[in-house]
């Protein structure tokens, strides 16, 4: 059991064998490979990526079918074969695969990247962020509004 | 705009070559031959860098207020979650 004190969640404690493993890292962070996925009572459905190589990387995800619950996976051959997934069909979200979308926060409210999920196999924990080419996903799916509604009611 | 036919070739600069390699029904197989220090990716790549780099550097306080404001958000969606294996399989206890 390791102990780590994260930036953004305080400290955690983590097993080795519940270790995510990204072979390639996430595009931007290609020298980070290994996260847990962290969940909090009073923050559900929110999944935290926390990098256990870096104690300030920590991405804020949703689970994609919370997001989209008709979300249909189309990962590449290449990625299937990273991740050690059968090459024939894609996998069943939830069953087969743990499917995370990064959550960003900016000015305008939040938005989910659809376009590049993070799958998880969850059978050996490798993971890569897939990038849905030709899904129509948007890589920022406006989640909410908020803070336009809140620009409107102030002006 | 330039029309051109499988196997001719694009030149962008001195140093960069583009090659229609191989034209099919709805893909256009491309190679490119550029310096080494030139970076070649899809454009989605980079929309997914940009975007991890900005979702990355979420402060801690912008999250909370995420969670704050989750719950009225959590009503318009169909499902709450769908339930994977996180806790079970990859789970910390925090």
């Amino acid at each position: 059991m390791h102990a780590l004190e994260t930036k953004l969640l305080g400290e955690i404690n983590y097993d080795d064998d519940a270790v995510i493993e990204f072979p390639h890292g996430l595009p931007g962070f290609d020298d980070f490979r290994r996260f847990v996925a962290v969940t909090l009572e009073n923050a559900k459905p929110l999944v935290f990526l926390q990098s256990v190589e870096d104690a300030a990387l920590c991405f804020t995800t949703l689970p994609v079918l919370s997001v989209d619950p008709r979300y249909r996976l189309s990962l590449s051959g290449e990625d299937r074969d990273l991740v050690d997934l059968p090459a024939t069909r894609q996998p069943v979200i939830g069953r087969e695969v743990m499917c995370l979308a990064v959550v960003s926060i900016r000015e305008t409210g939040a938005t989910a990247n659809l376009l590049a999920p993070v799958v998880v196999n969850p059978r050996n924990l490798k993971a890569v962020q897939a990038v849905a080419q030709e899904s129509g996903y948007s890589h920022q799916h406006v989640l909410m509004e908020t803070a336009v509604e809140e620009v409107a009611l102030c002006s | 705009m330039m029309s051109r036919r499988a196997g001719e070739t694009i030149l962008i600069g001195e140093d960069i070559e583009v090659v229609i390699a191989h034209i099919g029904r709805s893909r256009v197989k491309v190679g490119i031959r550029a310096p080494r220090e030139t970076s070649v990716i899809a454009l989605e790549v980079k929309l997914v860098r940009d975007e991890n780099l900005a979702a990355a550097g979420g402060d801690p306080a912008e999250f909370s207020s995420l969670i704050a404001r989750w719950h009225p958000v959590s009503q318009g969606l169909s499902r709450p979650t769908d339930k994977v294996g996180v806790r079970q399989e990859a789970g910390t206890k925090s």
